[in-house]
């Protein structure tokens, strides 16, 4: 985001030369597409710049990491935080004997199956819930309760009745993701704008057409925004559920190098967390904004 | 002359709940009662007006003196609470094709280009019971588009658009299923001057080559005389036909500035006066007006009274 914004301004000079190209003599071409490149070199070392900035936290901590554990930390201590390269030589290892493949897609599967499931149910009961007033005032208070109740809490409840197989760990990360995508649906419903709605029927669109073509389109940057809050919340409780009791994931190759001393995986476990939460959400905020294009204007626009 | 549309005594009431301040029983007509009873408030009462076919009616009136309310009844978004609301000879029982309104705010669907704003009233069956496919309804688009002088701006959407060209859309889109009527709410209120001068002139263009029923409410009382054959002139609330005035001014396409021609200045000022006392009655009511979709665009600084009929 900061790394189109810096370039823009160097980027539309450069287009504003463009077109001058066109219509003046071949020496004033030759200086204008000196200008041009300079302007281009501008907009790469703009980007080169604002990149090396954003990187510099990360480097800077990886640095840490790196050199941290062997200078700053008492040996005691050093045994529990290993340096970046042993962490990176266990992931390595795991990686060679496809270990960490088989936890990541376990993982995987389980948060796939229980998002979709509460992306689906969560989806069709708010615009239901929305959509029939009654049915929200009924229902209102008692998923204000539920959707106060951390996910985690349940999970005892979750593992009694349905063991600890992959059901209950489905079912806990369908139940976290639910909350955030069925109230952000509820609320993209409610707001839609009335003046539209007010449009929408003098243009004499039936109710079917009118949720179709009004609602749902207005809702949908809003449902996008639940839906992202979801894939984060369904990656948390799945490594927690994991954690407490599993024979594959993630979350279960995080404790068990942790119980058998293994360090170095346990990091290489936690590195593979935060680079799987970190996908998860670049591609559904990507999702977001590809259907919020019309929305992202309006601030800056109108 | 047939009348295209009739209103017969038509009386409209809303029940005003009282809020947790004392602004709904101030705006009620029988508000001095306690706070917590619901008042009603007379937003039109016993108007009787009828518009010919093909006619261009302004209508003025007070802010709060029921305009929108009158536009509602009139688009079927909102019934009478006595009376009749006719268009050609029969009731109207909600909104239908043979009507389109234009909103103040421009009200587009900003997730559809303007092409696909234009022809989101195509998509349904048309009057002779057929469906356009897309590439019809986008031609059709694209031809209206051209009317309202935005042609190569199909695929823009609204927030790509300055005020002006987002209001010549939505008049491109309620003029594209080709509705008999045209109801008009404060449509140039948000632009500038200059960009309202040009639609005034576009608007009154597009009138002569389709030749629709329009009714068209402003604040503006030169635009009431530059647009309108007639001016009906509302009272402050409750809303009455106050007097209907008949602009009669030799030729709006002539090079010269009508708006300084002699019998320009004369309508005008007749218009002036029926409305300022009018406006100073609804000045020492002290109402607040709330419109149905909780916005209130009179209040918006410039397009007050005084700054249009300067
Ligand atoms: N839905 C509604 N509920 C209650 N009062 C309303 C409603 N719509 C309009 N009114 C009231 O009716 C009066 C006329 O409003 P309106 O028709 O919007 O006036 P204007 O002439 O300014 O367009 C105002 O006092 C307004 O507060
Ligand atoms: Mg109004």
């Amino acid at each position: 985001m900061t790394t189109t914004l810096a370039q823009q301004p160097a980027a539309s000079a450069a287009l504003k030369q463009a077109p001058a190209v066109g219509h003046s003599g071949p020496a004033e071409a030759g200086r204008r597409s000196t200008t041009a490149i300079l302007a281009f070199l501008r907009t790469a070392a703009a980007s080169a710049g604002s990149g090396l900035w954003k990187a510099a936290g990360i480097i800077a901590f990886l640095a840490l990491w790196e050199l941290g554990p062997t200078y700053l930390a008492s040996p005691s201590t050093r045994v529990f935080l290993p340096p970046l390269h042993e962490v990176l030589a266990a992931w390595g290892k795991l990686f060679e004997s496809g270990s960490i493949q088989t936890h990541l897609a376990a993982s995987l599967t389980r948060s796939v199956s229980g998002f979709g499931a509460a992306l689906v149910a969560g989806v069709s009961l708010g615009l239901l819930i929305a959509w029939y007033g009654r049915l929200n005032a009924v229902l209102n208070p008692l998923l204000e309760l539920f959707r106060n109740t951390a996910a985690l809490a349940l999970l005892p409840v979750f593992t009694l009745l349905l063991g600890i197989g992959e059901e209950s760990k489905i079912s806990i990360v369908a139940y976290a993701a639910f909350f955030p995508v069925l109230l952000n649906t509820i609320a993209g419903v409610k707001t839609v704008d009335p003046l539209l709605i007010r449009a929408a029927k003098s243009l004499g669109l039936s109710s079917l057409a009118l949720f179709r073509k009004v609602i749902l389109p207005s809702a949908v940057p809003t449902i996008f925004t639940g839906i992202r809050m979801a894939g984060t919340a369904s990656i948390l409780v799945l490594i927690a559920a994991e954690m407490v009791g599993a024979k594959a994931g993630l979350g279960y190759l995080i404790v068990n190098a942790q119980s058998s001393f293994l360090i170095p995986d346990m990091y290489a476990g936690i590195l593979t967390v935060s680079l799987l939460g970190l996908a998860v959400n670049f591609l559904l905020v990507a999702l977001e904004r590809h259907f919020s294009r019309w929305r992202t204007a309006v601030g800056s626009g109108s | 002359m047939t009348a295209k549309i009739s209103l017969r005594d038509v009386t409209k009431q809303f029940t005003v709940r009282p809020g947790k301040g004392s602004k709904a029983s101030t705006a009620g007509t029988a508000g001095t009662s306690g706070a917590k009873e619901p008042t009603t408030l007379t937003a039109l009462d016993s108007l009787s007006l009828d518009v010919h076919d093909g006619e261009f009616l302004t209508l003025v009136g007070p802010s709060g003196s029921g305009k929108t309310t009158l536009l509602d009844l009139l688009a079927g978004l909102s019934t009478p609470t006595s009376g009749e609301v006719l268009v050609d000879g029969q009731p109207v029982t909600g909104p239908g094709k043979d009507r389109a309104v234009v909103f103040q705010q421009y009200a587009l669907f900003p997730w559809r280009t303007a092409s696909a704003n234009v022809s989101i009233g195509l998509e349904g069956r048309g009057t002779d019971g057929r469906k356009l496919n897309r590439r019809e309804r986008a031609a059709k688009a694209s031809e209206y588009l051209k009317l309202v002088g935005l042609a190569g701006f199909e695929d823009r959407f609204p927030h790509e658009l300055s005020g002006g060209m987002k209001q010549r859309v939505a008049i491109a889109r309620s003029l594209a299923y080709e509705p008999d009527v045209l109801l008009m709410d404060e449509p140039f209120a948000a632009l500038d001057a200059q960009t309202r001068e040009q639609l005034q002139d576009e608007l009154l263009r597009i009138w002569r080559a389709t030749g629709k029923t329009i009714v068209f409410i402003t604040h503006g009382i030169d635009e009431a005389v530059y647009l309108g054959q007639r001016v009906a002139v509302l009272s402050a609330r409750p809303g009455r036909l106050k007097e209907i005035v008949d602009v009669d001014i030799p030729d709006r396409d002539g090079e010269d500035d009508i708006r300084s021609h002699p019998a320009f200045v004369e309508q005008r000022h007749k218009v002036w006066t029926l409305l300022h006392d009018e406006v100073r009655l609804a000045q020492d009511a002290g109402h607040r007006k709330i419109l149905p979709d909780g916005t209130a665009p009179d209040e918006v600084p410039g397009t007050t009274l005084e700054r249009s009929a300067a």
